[in-house]
C-alpha cells in the first residue's frame, strides 16, 4: 500500500530517448494503467518503477522513500510477465513459495498464505502440478498468485494478458480488477489494448514516443482526448480525423462540411467519433465504400473525397458500394485540432 | 463487367503456356531413394567404426600371436577379470575420471555464472577455449616439461615459498595421478564452460527478473532457478566428458606411462599395453569389449534418470 511519484524521470539509450522527462503521481490504492503503442516506453517505465532499470535522470518515490537507486529485490514490488516467467523446475506451489522463501516469510505461515493466493485465482487443486503441464490461463494465475502471496506495496503488470485468446482475457481482466479492489494495492498496469485499458484503470496514462500525451479517467480521455494521437488511439473503431479549412464559423473539407465555433481557424482537423456520425442529413456528401454489420452493430464506411469517414449504423443497415450517401455529425460532439494536433478549446 | 473481366486474360494465359506432363519417379527409385541418400554415411559408419568393432568381438573369442588364431570362447574374458592389473586400471581411471571430472564441472560452472551476464564475453570467449584448441600430444608433452622434465611447476612453488628443492611428481602415486588431473581440467574445462555458458545465456531473462523481484540474491538465483533449468545440458557435457575421460590415453601416454607402479595406468592405457606391448591382441580385444559395454550402461543410466526426473 504505497504512492507512487515519478519525478522528472528520463530513460536514455544512447541517443535514443525511450522515456523523457515524465512526472507522474499515482495514488495509494489506485488502478494505473500506461497506455499506446509499441515503443512508446510505457514497459521502460514499468521497468524503472521495478528496478530492473535505472533511470538515466530524474527520481522514483515509493511509498515515501526514494528508490531510484535502489535494488530491485529491496523494492518490495511484485510483478506479473507477459510471459508468466514461473520457474519451469519448480511445482505451481513452490513457484507462489519462492518469493515468501526469498524474503524470509516464517516457514509455518508459508502453507496458509499459498494457499489462500491459490483459492484467490482458483488455482487450488493444481498446486502439484509444473508451470509445463497447465494452460495459459492458468499460468497466468499462477503468475497472480505469486505476486500477491507476499502482500507487495505494489503490483506492476507487463502485459499481463497478451498472450491469451479473447474469451479467456474477458474473464482475467474481470478478475484481475476484482483482485486489486479486494486487495487495495496500488497498481501500475501496461498494455497496448485499449479495452484492457478502458475497462481496467482508475486513471490512464497514454503515452507516445516516450512522453505523456494525457493523464485522465477513462471517461476524461474518451471524452475528452487533448490531441490527436489521443483522438486516434482510443476507440474501436477510432475517431474519423478529417483534415480541413476553418473560416468564419464553417468548416470545410473534400465532401465534408460542419460548424464550427467562431475561434477555430485556419487549417485544422475536424474529429469526429463513429458512433456521432448518423446516416442522412448534410455534413457529408459521399460514397458508400464498405458495410460490415457485427452483429450487434453495423459499420460503415463512406468515402467522401479521397478521405474514409467511419460510421457506426444501426444494427440492420445495410447498402450497396459505391451508392451516393449523406452523413450528419452531432454538432455537440465535433472536436477540433490545430495544426500541431493539440486541442482548440475555446476561452472558457 | 467485374465478372467476365479476369477470366479473359485467364484463359489466354492458359493457352500460351503449354501445360507440361507432370512427372513420375519410377516406384522403384522412389523406394530406393531414402537408402541411396543414407549410402555414404553408412559406408563411411560400416568401414570406420562397425566393421573394427565387430572385428574385435571376434577377436576377442581368440588367443591370438600374430597370425595364430586359438579358439578359447569367453576364455580371454575369464582371465580379465581375474586380473588385477585390469581392475586396478579400471580403478584408477575411475578416480582420476571422477576427481577430474567433478573438478571441471565445478570450476566451469562457476566461471560461467560470474562469466554469462558480461556483454563482453563474446569477444574473450575465444581466449577461454584456447586450451581446447591444441593438439592433445602438445598439451600432454607441455604438462610433462612443466611437471616433470623441466620442472616449472617445482620451481614457482618453490620461488613462492611453498615448498622446498624438488618435487619428484612421478615418485608419489597421488602426485602422478593429481598432474594428469591437472592436464585434463586444464585443457576440457572450456569445452563445459561454453556450453554452461550457452545454456544460461539461452535462459529466459524473464524469469530470472521475476526472482529478482521475488527478493533473490543473484547466487541464490543461480542455486535455485538456473542450475535446475540448465539440468539437462549438465547431463549431456558431463556425460560427453565423462566418455572422453573414461579413455583417456594421451596424458597417460606421454606424461606418466602408467608410473608410479601402474597406479595411473587408465584402461586405455592397459588396453594400449596388452596389445602392443605385449602382443595379446585377444587379450586387448576382449577388455575393450568389456569397456564399452561399461561406458554404454554408465551414459545410458546416467542419461536416462537425468532426463526421467526433469520431466517429472
Amino acid at each position: 500500500m504505497a504512492s507512487i511519484h515519478l519525478q522528472n524521470i528520463e530513460k536514455k539509450y544512447g541517443a535514443f530517448v525511450g522515456v523523457q522527462n515524465m512526472s507522474l503521481e499515482i495514488a495509494d490504492e489506485e488502478f494505473l494503467v500506461l497506455l499506446g503503442p509499441s515503443g512508446c516506453g510505457k514497459t521502460t517505465t514499468m521497468r524503472m518503477i521495478a528496478g530492473l532499470e535505472l533511470p538515466t535522470g530524474g527520481k522514483i518515490v515509493i511509498g515515501g522513500e526514494e528508490m531510484t537507486e535502489i535494488d530491485a529485490r529491496d523494492r518490495d514490488v511484485a510483478m506479473v510477465f507477459q510471459g508468466y516467467a514461473l520457474y519451469p523446475n519448480m511445482s505451481i506451489y513452490e513457484n507462489i513459495r519462492f518469493p515468501l522463501r526469498m524474503r524470509g516469510i516464517p516457514k509455518a505461515e508459508h502453507d496458509a498464505r499459498i494457499r489462500q493466493a491459490a483459492d484467490m485465482v482458483e488455482l487450488g487443486s493444481f498446486l502439484d502440478r509444473k508451470p509445463g503441464a497447465l494452460s495459459g490461463g492458468q499460468r497466468q494465475r499462477a503468475a497472480l498468485a505469486r505476486a500477491v502471496v507476499r502482500q507487495p506495496q505494489v503490483f506492476l503488470m507487463d502485459e499481463p494478458l497478451s498472450n491469451l485468446d479473447a474469451k479467456l482475457r474477458q474473464s482475467m481482466r474481470v478478475q484481475i480488477k476484482h483482485m486489486q479492489r479486494q486487495l487495495k494495492v496500488t497498481t501500475v498496469y501496461v498494455t497496448h489494448d485499449q479495452i484492457e485499458a478502458m475497462t481496467l484503470a482508475d486513471r490512464i496514462v497514454i503515452m507516445n514516443k516516450g512522453a505523456i500525451q494525457q493523464v485522465g479517467t477513462p471517461d476524461q480521455i474518451y471524452s475528452d482526448p487533448a490531441n490527436t494521437f489521443v483522438a486516434g488511439f482510443i476507440g474501436s473503431p477510432p475517431m474519423n480525423l478529417i483534415e480541413g479549412v476553418a473560416q468564419n464559423g464553417r468548416f470545410v473539407a473534400p465532401g465534408v462540411t460542419a460548424a464550427c465555433p467562431g475561434y477555430v481557424q485556419g487549417r485544422v482537423t475536424l474529429g469526429v467519433r463513429p458512433e456521432d456520425c448518423h446516416v442522412g442529413g448534410d455534413n457529408v456528401q459521399g460514397m458508400v465504400y464498405g458495410v460490415e454489420p457485427t452483429g450487434d452493430t453495423t459499420y460503415l464506411t463512406v468515402l467522401a473525397g479521397t478521405k474514409k469517414i467511419e460510421v457506426k449504423a444501426a444494427r440492420e443497415y445495410r447498402s450497396d458500394i459505391d451508392v451516393p450517401i449523406s452523413i450528419t455529425f452531432d454538432p455537440a460532439h465535433l472536436y477540433f485540432f490545430g495544426e500541431d494536433g493539440q486541442r482548440i478549446r475555446g476561452a472558457a | 463487367m467485374r465478372t467476365d473481366a479476369p477470366s479473359v486474360p485467364a484463359k489466354g494465359v492458359a493457352q500460351a503456356i503449354p501445360k507440361p506432363a507432370p512427372r513420375r519417379r519410377s516406384p522403384a527409385l522412389r523406394r530406393a531413394f531414402p537408402y541411396i541418400l543414407l549410402a555414404p554415411a553408412l559406408a563411411y559408419l560400416l568401414v570406420i567404426t562397425l566393421y573394427p568393432g565387430l572385428f574385435a568381438i571376434y577377436q576377442s573369442l581368440f588367443v591370438v600371436k600374430f597370425l595364430t588364431w586359438e579358439w578359447t570362447g569367453f576364455g580371454n574374458y575369464s582371465a580379465i577379470l581375474q586380473d588385477r592389473e585390469f581392475w586396478a586400471a579400471l580403478g584408477n581411471t575411475a578416480l582420476i575420471g571422477a576427481i577430474s571430472l567433478t573438478l571441471q564441472t565445478v570450476i566451469a560452472l562457476a566461471i560461467a555464472y560470474f562469466a554469462y551476464r558480461d556483454p563482453f564475453i563474446r569477444g574473450w570467449r575465444i581466449v577461454y577455449l584456447m586450451p581446447m584448441l591444441f593438439m592433445p600430444s602438445a598439451v600432454a608433452f607441455i604438462w610433462k616439461l612443466a611437471f616433470n622434465d623441466g620442472r616449472v611447476i617445482s620451481d614457482l612453488l618453490g620461488r613462492l615459498g611453498l615448498i622446498e628443492g624438488n618435487i619428484d611428481w612421478l615418485g608419489s602415486i597421488p602426485l602422478a595421478r593429481l598432474t594428469l588431473i591437472v592436464a585434463d581440467v586444464w585443457q576440457w574445462t572450456p569445452f563445459l564452460f561454453i556450453i554452461f555458458v550457452a545454456a544460461l545465456q539461452g535462459q529466459d531473462q524473464e524469469i530470472e527478473e521475476a526472482a529478482r523481484l521475488d527478493g533473490a540474491s543473484w547466487p541464490s538465483i543461480f542455486w535455485n532457478i538456473s542450475l535446475p533449468m540448465m539440468r539437462p545440458v549438465i547431463v549431456v557435457a558431463i556425460t560427453l566428458r565423462g566418455i572422453d575421460i573414461t579413455t583417456m590415453f594421451t596424458n597417460v601416454f606421454v606424461m606418466t606411462q602408467g608410473t608410479p607402479g601402474g597406479a595411473t595406468e587408465t584402461m586405455s592405457y592397459f588396453i594400449y599395453r596388452q596389445g602392443f606391448r605385449m602382443f595379446n591382441f585377444g587379450y586387448a580385444s576382449a577388455a575393450s569389449v568389456l569397456m564399452l559395454i561399461l561406458t554404454v550402461i554408465i551414459a545410458q543410466t546416467v542419461v536416462k534418470r537425468a532426463f526421467h526426473s526433469g520431466k517429472k
